[in-house]
């Protein structure tokens, strides 16, 4: 009992002042996206005021927000899946099959891993338009798995070296396949693995910035974190509250689904490490 | 709503592109007409007689900082356009801050947006435009001679090449809460009035705000000051002459400013940092455009009557203003509809006077024929706000205390690149906080700024 | 002895072939993505191509001894250093004691984790943008806490994005702020996926607290952990998002770093050369960092 109790206490402590400390930015947004947009630089109105929901009609009825979402939701669950079919193989065969040859490649695909984006986009721009994807949500879907699947690769190798050999071994001896062992157990043992990978992928394309804008143009195809700062920035006007609106409307659903996706294999392993 | 039974296409198809640029007007001046008596309502489906033009026309552009500007724009003028001269034309607007990038990548590309409209000259990218002159030509066949700030801006006199052709400026005013300053019985006449109430000011709880940031409003303010003061950052030839006493002296008067009556926030700010500084009823002066007053008027602010708009304060070097924005377009090598584009620029050009009252006078047009300053002051004196005619003050800035950056030079791919890297702004700045000296911190900007320069006329730029 | 030696060695065989088949695609959409445009980055740095032109004169080691020269960008250097080692340290220390808070099963886990959870959900390229709304010099939010909590006096308010060194750790805390829940997140993906067995056998062992987590959970975790320590600081090196829009680089280039320099000068100021340069005087140092965090890990791995 009292060391359940003290279990509960370390984490509490812990992680409870994370927790403010991290989520506190968003009950800000919370507070701001509910401010009349007039209000939000008077001093006498930080807390107390007569919350509005002009700026989410706003959001939802004068720019394309809506589509906007839509646009990303739809680059990301398409980038995820390419991601994840080009990478949990090569990440195991990198982690498992190949020698110093695959040892030096998996370095080497990290390294380009290292070469900062910030110019990148320039010769990528001369690619997209000589396929004809300019302006077009396919030119971001085959530009994203260049740094999503480097990250993935290196994610999975790193679950799937964790996973002990002799789990594997089992199998092979059992009359397995290679790929049956991967399929059979390596994949289902490495489901956090995978996970993270399905997690991360999904946030690092909704992050992306500097191809969105160079690649996208027009109006209909922008994706979220293009269409906000473009309408919701009127030159040297900042709409704050809407801005506010804007990007805690996604983020919660986001963080609940990932959360529910942590929970799933962190309660199926509880009491494993900690028990 | 292909029009072709009038002519047929095939005989319009011969027709040269100068021909066709000596059109532009001839159709659109019925245009400008039905745009002028009733600028937000559309008159009925206009065509131009026969059809010259074939394909499309693409444009990107700025999020204008007027937002009933990008109303006027999409509404009303392209579509008119589009449907007198029967061509489809999409127009894109971004963020002006992403606008250079979205340039690069489309060099890069080498394809992209027929015309591309940026918020300054894109000196730097002069090999991979058209060259603009007969536009330019053509356009002042129609209202007479381009102006002399925006040749300064857009013309190369080393490569003689037009890079671009300007179709606005925005007058750069100081904007001030006259209520606060006469509070303490004075006004921003001279830098040195400024001097003298600055502290008295903050001490009201009301500092001024000039920028000394990385951003837009900072290096125009600055560079302005500077001015004033007799520092340029190059003279009539484009040859730099930054490291001047004078610029020394001008950097130690802000630095003093900044200490007696300003607050460190100054530092930190972006380009809408000085609007909100306004707005939120803090600040007691700004140097920005009319944005910043319309903004307070739309919002009905309670000092929105108390702004107002004088000229740049004067220095010992008199009164040297810069535009606020220079709103350039420019046509790629590569544009796929270059006769549409030079025609649509040409037309946008004629008809300035639709593009200044649909932006509420926070454009004025590059081409003064097209809207002389005589009827701009007018429609500036119809203007309802309070205190009534306060608009009307714009045009005796624009015509003489407005000039481009790198004056008396003209805008070149240097003074370009010492603009993006916000020098002028670390100048200051540096002195402001302490870091340098005034003598360390403008000998060292020299020397970068030699530097660029020596870059620029090893690539024959300057 | 034979037979089982054949079999070995059709393993092996095996082994090459599928291993090649598995990871050619991958190798091929990096190479052609990643790897041509890099090769042509490299080459742009060795010109003077100008305004996003993707050609121009060569000029050999000209732009990075230009480069070397500029004090600014000598400056972004040294806070690229700061900005990613302060960040990253902070992000590691802070990600070890969350994971292993969360991972526990407690009431009310479920919420916190969803707020842990936050900072990575929302676009980093909007919340930056928040972040200019919280630092705001009149309407902070951290202002006002600390106004009312009597931490500063009113005449002097703290300036988050004004003076060089508030400045820096405000893009250095967002920074973090934006990083910890993904390195929570792998950490505590590295502590539930040791397997059932390995634990049991530490515990019949006899290995308990913090022996079992020297010798048993840490090793397990290591390589885990480093690929999240390695693409903190990749994040934090490569990207520029949050200096970009929070300062800028300013003031005065006291917040510059190489992303952001590079950006500068490559795409506003119209130097692609130089810019290029600029941004790859980074991979060589990356690469080294790199390259000594592997070999680490792989030592560590035999352990």
């Amino acid at each position: 009992m009292t060391r359940r109790w003290r279990h509960g206490a370390f984490a509490y402590v812990i992680a409870v002042p994370f927790a403010i400390v991290l989520a506190f930015p968003f009950v800000w947004m919370g507070v701001t996206s509910f401010k009349p947009e007039a209000q939000v630089y008077d001093p006498t109105k930080v807390w107390t005021f007569h919350p509005t929901l002009a700026n989410y009609g706003f959001l939802f009825h004068h720019t394309g927000y809506l589509r906007w979402l839509r646009n990303s939701t739809f680059v990301g669950l398409v980038v995820v899946l390419l991601t994840l079919a080009v990478a949990v193989p090569a990440g195991y065969a990198l982690a498992r099959l190949s020698g110093r040859v695959g040892r030096t490649l998996g370095v080497a695909i990290f390294l380009t891993y290292l070469v900062p984006p910030t110019l990148l986009f320039l010769p990528l721009s001369r690619v997209i338009s000589k396929l004809g994807l300019g302006d077009r949500l396919w030119a971001l879907i085959l530009v994203y798995p260049s740094f999503t699947i480097p990250f993935a690769i290196w994610l999975l190798m790193g679950f799937f070296k964790a996973i002990p050999q002799e789990l594997e071994d089992a199998a092979l001896i059992d009359g397995c396949s290679r790929l049956g062992a991967l399929v059979r157990i390596v994949l289902p043992v490495s489901l956090p693995g995978l996970i993270t990978v399905v997690i991360f992928t999904f946030s690092l394309v909704i992050n992306e910035f500097v191809y969105a804008i160079t690649f996208i143009s027009s109006s209909t195809n922008r994706t979220v974190t293009v269409g906000v700062p473009t309408d919701l920035i009127r030159g040297d006007l900042f709409n704050w509250p809407g801005i506010m609106a804007a990007i805690l409307l996604p983020s919660i659903p986001l963080a609940l689904v990932y959360n529910a996706f942590l929970n799933r294999f962190i309660t199926g392993f509880t009491g494993g490490a900690f028990r | 709503m292909p029009d072709t039974t009038d002519q047929p296409a095939e005989e319009q198809s011969r027709l040269t592109r100068r021909e066709l640029l000596k059109k532009a007007g001839a159709g659109a001046v019925a245009l400008g007409a039905a745009g002028s008596t009733a600028p937000f309502s559309f008159a009925g489906p206009l065509r131009y007689k026969g059809r010259w033009l074939k394909g499309d026309l693409s444009i990107i552009q700025w999020v204008h900082f007027v937002p009933a500007y990008d109303d006027w724009f999409d509404n009303t003028w392209v579509k008119q356009w589009g449907q007198a001269n029967d061509v489809q034309v999409k127009v894109e607007h971004i963020n002006n801050t992403l606008l250079d990038t979205r340039a690069a990548a489309e060099v890069a590309a080498q394809s992209g947006h027929d015309l591309f409209f940026n918020l300054h000259p894109m000196a730097s990218y002069e090999d991979q435009v058209i060259n603009h002159a007969s536009i330019i030509h053509e356009i002042e066949g129609k209202v007479g001679k381009y102006g002399a700030l925006a040749k300064a801006s857009t013309y190369n006199p080393k490569t003689k090449k037009y890079f671009a052709v300007s179709d606005n400026y925005v007058p750069d005013p100081v904007i001030w809460r006259h209520d606060l300053w006469n509070g303490i019985g004075e006004s921003p006449a001279t830098w040195d009035h400024v001097a003298k109430a600055a502290p008295k000011l903050k001490a009201a709880g009301h500092p001024i705000g000039i920028g000394q940031s990385q951003e837009l409003d900072s290096n125009m303010a600055l560079i302005a000051f500077l001015m004033c003061f007799g520092g340029f950052i190059q003279d009539e030839h484009n040859r730099p002459t930054l490291g001047s006493k004078k610029t020394v002296e001008a950097v130690k008067f802000m630095a003093n400013l900044f200490k007696t009556g300003e607050d460190s926030g100054i530092f930190g700010w972006n380009p809408a940092s000085n609007n909100n500084y306004l707005y939120s009823g803090t600040g007691s002066l700004i140097l920005n455009a009319i944005s910043a007053t319309r903004t307070p008027e739309a919002q009905h602010l309670p000092f929105s009557d108390n702004l107002w708009i004088w000229p740049i304060p004067a220095g010992p070097n008199g009164r040297l203003g810069l535009e606020h924005v220079m709103g350039c377009y420019s046509i790629w090598k590569f544009a796929q509809n270059k006769e549409n584009a030079e025609k649509f620029l040409a037309d946008m050009c004629i008809h300035g006077k639709d593009a200044t009252m649909a932006s509420q006078l926070y454009n004025f047009p590059s081409f003064p024929g097209a809207f002389p300053f005589k009827s701009i002051r007018k429609a500036a004196a119809a203007d309802k706000n309070k205190p009534s005619g306060k608009y009307t003050i714009l045009t005796t800035i624009a015509e003489k205390y407005t000039h481009n950056i790198g004056y008396p030079g003209t805008t070149n791919a240097a003074v370009d690149e010492i603009f993006s890297k916000y020098l002028i702004p670390q100048m200051f700045a540096q002195v402001s906080q302490g870091k340098l000296s005034a003598q360390d911190s403008v000998r060292d900007t020299m020397s970068v700024v030699k530097g660029i320069y020596a870059k620029w006329k090893k690539r024959g730029k300057i | 002895m034979e037979a089982r030696g054949r079999r070995r060695r059709y393993l092996a065989e095996r082994r090459g072939f599928l291993a090649t088949l598995l990871i050619s695609p991958a190798v091929l959409f990096i190479g052609i993505l990643v790897g041509a445009p890099l090769g042509l980055a490299i080459y742009l740095s060795f010109t003077d191509a100008t305004a996003g032109s993707l050609s121009g004169r060569w000029l050999g080691l000209g732009n990075y001894r230009s480069a070397l020269h500029d004090q600014i960008f000598r400056d972004a250097l040294w806070h690229t250093v700061i900005f990613t080692v302060i960040s990253q340290a902070v992000v590691i220390v802070c990600a070890g004691l969350l994971a292993h808070a969360l991972v526990r099963r407690f009431r009310g886990r479920w919420l916190l984790r969803f707020f842990v959870l936050l900072p990575w959900a929302a676009p980093i390229a909007l919340t930056a943008i928040g972040f200019l709304w919280f630092y705001d010099p009149q309407a902070s939010i951290f202002t006002w806490f600390l106004v009312h909590l009597h931490l500063v006096d009113k005449s002097n308010l703290p300036n988050w994005l004004g003076t060089p060194h508030a400045a820096m750790s405000s893009i250095i805390t967002v920074q973090a702020w934006r990083v910890l829940p993904f390195a929570t997140v792998i950490f505590l993906a590295g502590i539930s996926s040791i397997p059932q067995e390995v634990d049991d056998a530490a515990a019949m062992d006899g290995a308990t607290g913090l022996k079992k987590f020297w010798y048993v959970s840490l090793p397990l975790q290591l390589p885990i952990a480093i690929v999240a320590v390695l693409f903190g600081i990749v994040f934090t090196a490569t990207d520029m998002v949050v200096p970009y829009i929070l300062t800028n680089g300013g003031p005065f280039n006291s917040t510059q770093v190489l992303t952001t320099y590079a950006f500068q000068t490559g795409i506003n100021a119209g130097n692609i050369g130089e810019g290029a340069a600029i941004a790859l005087f980074m991979l060589p140092l990356l690469a080294v960092v790199t390259i000594g965090m592997l070999v680490f890990a792989r030592r560590a791995e035999v352990t």
